[in-house]
């Protein structure tokens, strides 16, 4: 979706939506691809499903401090390039970029609609950044050629630094 | 036994790599090429013959549903097994007379069950491939009695079936469903999966058999493990009887 400037950012999920049978499937199906290849690597990609589940599957709905959920997105973010290595460059801020609390997915969930939606739709790699930006996060999705997709992922007041 | 070539397509390269190393070290495969797209696959399609093509539901460009339509009007389309992360896609493939529906990453002992069915899918069809010993689906895809579409029943699930005219009234752990089918389809389709014709209007699976008792006058009555009781017609009796070593 292009940049909007005078559209108002996305409200914050109040909860996230189920995991995506889908996308564990898949995460488990790579997983397997690299047992014998790189049996380090496909133990690795087990443990941050591990992570990952535990996170999203959490009983608490309390709120989580954004450097926490950055953590969370970032792990996300490795499982999608274990299944597409050759697909996935990520840049990420440092923790120590945000600051404050937001829901947990706050940043994962609208991040993966986007993230799946590129995938979905065209082949190629690209480069996924996300910035700190007034409101909450700047996601963009850049291709290879050049055209690049933004996206805002809204937080509550507080959280970018 | 003439092994399988086989296409596998998957926009998810770790997928397809995974899924090749499994098919290669089957005995029942002789050749596998992999595809990471549907126009991939489709120009080498064009290229060469294959016995079978695992499928990916979900890829950009040509999805896996849209291709398996498309080689419908080839003039000998290979089977065709979905391989996917969608499960809710499975009525789908069954809609485009998908040989199997199997949900990544996949048992061994799973995708040989698959290969078998695609061997004997091939004998009956003339291919080359020998004959395998026929294997009965995992699901069916029935008719939801409380609305429209299909549902997915687990065989497994199945106690009975009853004749009823034309249809066959299917009596399941989730509920009974109407298929239009004969008994004598049904078990030819379903016995490797232990279901028996055991009356001339009774299909029971043997996975939920409780206990055959017989009756005085050369009949009996098989009770299920819900309580329903089946009749046993007299002339199914011993064999039944040998089948359950009761």
């Amino acid at each position: 979706m292009p940049e909007d400037p005078g559209q108002p950012p996305v409200p914050p999920r109040p909860a996230p939506p189920p995991v995506s049978a889908h996308f564990v499937n898949n995460v488990l199906a790579a997983a397997a691809s690299y047992i014998e290849e790189d049996p380090d690597l496909a133990r690795d990609v087990l443990a941050e499903l591990g992570q990952f589940l535990s996170y999203r599957l959490r009983e608490d709905p309390a709120d989580v401090s954004a450097a926490q959920e950055l953590g969370h997105t970032a792990t996300y973010l490795r499982l999608q390039q274990a299944r597409f290595p050759e697909r996935l460059e990520v840049r990420l801020p440092e923790a120590h970029e945000l600051s404050g609390r937001v829901a947990p997915g706050a940043i994962q969930v609208p991040l993966a609609e986007a993230l799946g939606a590129r995938l979905r739709e065209r082949p190629g790699s690209f480069r996924v950044t996300l910035r700190p930006a007034p409101g909450g996060l700047a996601l963009e999705l850049l291709d290879a050629d050049g055209s690049a997709e933004h996206h805002k992922i809204a937080l509550p007041e507080g959280a970018p630094a | 036994m003439t092994a399988l070539t086989v296409l596998a397509v998957d926009d998810e390269p770790r997928a397809l790599a995974d899924v090749r190393r499994v098919l290669e070290g089957s005995p029942r495969v002789g050749r596998v090429e992999t595809a990471a797209g549907g126009h991939e696959a489709l120009v080498k399609l064009g290229e060469g013959s294959y016995d079978l093509l695992f499928l990916d539901v979900r890829m950009p460009g040509i999805e896996g549903i849209e291709l398996a339509r498309l080689l419908r009007r080839f003039d000998d389309p290979p089977e065709v097994v979905f391989l996917t992360g969608h499960a809710e896609s499975a009525v789908e493939a069954f809609e485009v007379q998908a040989l199997d529906f199997l949900v990544k990453p996949v048992t061994r002992e799973r995708l040989d069950a698959a290969l078998e069915r695609a061997q004997a899918a091939r004998a009956r069809r003339g291919g080359a491939p020998a004959p395998a010993a026929k294997t009965a689906p995992e699901v069916v895809a029935l008719d939801n009695p409380h609305g429209a579409g299909k549902r997915l029943v687990r065989l497994e699930s199945i106690q009975h079936v009853d004749a009823d005219g034309d249809y066959a009234q299917i009596h399941a752990a989730d509920g009974d469903y109407t298929l239009r089918a004969s008994l004598a389809h049904l078990e030819e389709d379903w016995g490797p999966a232990g279901f028996t014709r055991v009356h001339r209007a009774h299909l029971v699976n043997l996975g939920h058999a409780l206990e055959l008792r017989s009756l005085a006058n050369g009949t009996a009555v098989l009770s299920l493990r819900d309580g329903t009781e089946i009749p046993v017609a007299r002339r199914t009796v011993a064999a039944l009887r040998k089948r359950l070593k009761a």
